[in-house]
């Protein structure tokens, strides 16, 4: 009797589970619906057509155009972004290392410094990073882009990296300084083999996070070839009603962070269970 | 055996220069929101407090302001509303694969730029050619982006970014829970309901703090969201907002005004997460 009822009760929660993922379901899948079928659409039909009609017919001509005009700003955010997020993830798991690796009081307060620094609104501080940019004679270029991005992401990256060094068993570090190991053999030897899911998801995350950023590359830049986020506004005030331009500026500059997050979704969700507390699932 | 100190500075340094380079844009910002740096003034002239008295008499910085900190509340309330209720439908299949799946799903609009969701939004508001052609059916046709309303819509487009991020902080507490936990209350006859209230609610409370710390940070720092969408809109105009159209218009000490107000607001969320959070939930493991 009593389980009787346990699993009336538990297929009726299921039923009603699911049906609460499909009613928010609905509203998550319609922005990417719309962003796809607008995107092939021609300009003769996306006049008169509301954003969420289908094509009538699949036009990819407004695809080819768009992403012609893109090739730059999509190379050059590559460039920025990828040796950023390398470099953050590289310097960021050394800071990682020494912190790990010393607790104590001096590390605990280096390490609440660089929590406050990472989740302090960077918009605020950016117009002193401005000026030092601009002194450095990188304004309105790609390295001014990418030493401005470091300057936030490598702290953020340091502890993203404390957090998962901190899964790693301290007594494996320990055996092997009984061996007779350093402290920079230990690190390369014992601590990075543990530490490859953990680089991957900061590399992930610090990947997709200056991929997207818009703030930085707006405030160091004049135009809109920099970084794909901006060129990806320009089509705002461009195009005006034409959507179905915005909508393939949008999609094609949001093909390579989306493809990583479809791929290689569980590293980035890593990152992102790090950044917001680091809480393990 | 603790690291050699030399090794350890080597180790450190790299990182302790940017972060010290953001701890220099906090100083940087008191120091010209006390001087007048404005293009108007004739010299550096120490002004004291009177930046902030500007700041705060300023109708456009108050409206700002009080519309960042209602955001920071809409997104706290509904954003957690949403993220549990995603999570404790997610938490209701028992494979771990749909939980996966179902999660990453809802976390997708992270992966996208703020601008992309922007451009998205913005046109399914359109009045005519936007969603209003489904609610037509049931007789709704409201102007979302028209006046005031923009505020209240673009709201809701922050809560469903950023939902899947609450809900997946949610979960992380659920799977803390031992399952034998719910399993031995369920054969005790326990109903759903008495579940979710001695359970499974009383072991969330670590993911509503880190949620709702999340999701007011994610408000207070609202600016690319609401540009894309339309740009500095006095209706939407969010504190960041407000840096970036003085700085812009080159009255420095009053973004360096506003800055410090941010980051202020800011400090008194991070501090004590910094100070208290980090050790009992990040470096537990470590010690």
């Amino acid at each position: 009797m009593a389980l009787g009822r346990v699993e009336l009760e538990f297929s009726a929660r299921v039923i009603a589970a699911s049906a609460v993922v499909v009613v928010f379901g609905l509203v998550w899948v319609i922005p990417i619906y719309g962003l796809l079928s607008g995107s092939l659409k021609s300009l003769a039909e996306v006049q008169g057509t509301p954003v969420l009609s289908p094509p009538s017919e699949l036009n990819f001509e407004t695809i080819a155009r768009v992403a012609r005009e893109l090739t730059g700003p999509l190379k050059n955010t590559f460039i920025t972004v990828l040796p950023v997020a390398a470099l953050a993830t590289w310097l960021g798991s050394l800071a990682a290392y020494s912190i790990y690796r010393r607790m104590d009081r001096v590390s605990d307060s280096i390490m609440v410094a660089i929590a406050i620094a990472t989740y302090i609104p960077y918009h605020a501080i950016l117009v002193p990073l401005i000026n030092l940019v601009k002194s450095l004679g990188l304004y309105d270029t790609l390295p001014g882009i990418a030493l401005a991005l470091l300057t936030y992401y490598t702290p953020m990256a340091a502890l993203l990296m404390v957090i998962f060094m901190s899964a790693i068993p301290r007594f494996y570090i320990e055996a092997a300084m009984v061996d007779g190991a350093g402290d920079l053999r230990v690190f390369r030897r014992v601590v990075l083999p543990l530490l490859g899911p953990g680089l991957t998801s900061t590399m992930i995350f610090l990947f997709i996070m200056t991929w997207n950023n818009f703030y930085i590359p707006l405030l160091l830049s004049r135009g809109y070839e920099t970084h794909i986020t901006l060129k990806i506004f320009s089509y705002v005030g461009q195009s005006g009603t034409l959507y179905n331009e915005m909508f393939a500026a949008s999609l094609l500059g949001s093909l390579p962070p989306l493809i990583v997050f479809l791929s290689l979704g569980r590293y980035f969700i890593r990152g992102l269970q790090a950044y917001g507390g680091g809480v393990k699932a | 055996m603790t690291i050699n100190p030399k090794v350890f500075l080597v180790l450190i340094i790299p990182v302790a220069v940017f972060a010290s380079l953001l701890y220099y844009g906090i100083f940087w910002n008191i120091y010209i929101a006390t001087h007048d740096y404005s293009p108007l003034a004739r010299g550096e002239e120490f002004i004291g407090a009177e930046g902030f008295r500007e700041l705060f008499s300023s109708v456009e910085f108050r409206e700002a302001f009080k519309r960042t900190l209602l955001w920071s509340a809409l997104l706290v309330i509904l954003g957690n509303l949403a993220g549990i209720i995603l999570a404790a439908s997610i938490f209701q299949f028992s494979s771990p694969r749909k939980r996966n799946v179902l999660t990453t799903f809802f976390l997708y609009p992270l992966s996208l730029s703020l601008v992309v969701v922007g451009i998205i939004w913005r046109w399914l508001f359109d009045q005519y050619r936007g969603v209003n052609i489904l609610l037509d059916n049931i007789g709704l046709n409201p102007s979302w982006l028209e006046g005031g309303n923009a505020f209240w819509s673009i709201v809701l487009v922050s809560v469903w970014i950023y939902a899947g991020f609450s809900a997946m902080l949610y979960l992380a507490s659920f799977y803390n829970v031992d399952r034998s936990l719910i399993e031995s209350a369920m054969v005790d006859g326990a109903g759903t309901i008495t579940i979710l209230a001695r359970v499974v609610i009383p072991n969330s409370i670590q993911g509503f703090i880190l949620s709702t710390i999340f999701l007011a940070l994610f408000a207070i720092q609202m600016f690319d969201l609401p540009y894309a969408m339309l740009y500095l809109n006095p209706f939407t105009e969010t504190m960041v907002m407000y840096i970036f159209s003085r700085f812009t218009s080159l009255y420095l000490y009053l973004a360096s005004a506003a800055a410090i107000v941010v980051i202020a607001v800011s400090a008194f969320i991070v501090i004590p997460y910094a100070l208290y959070g980090i050790r009992r939930w990040i470096l537990r493991g470590a010690r």
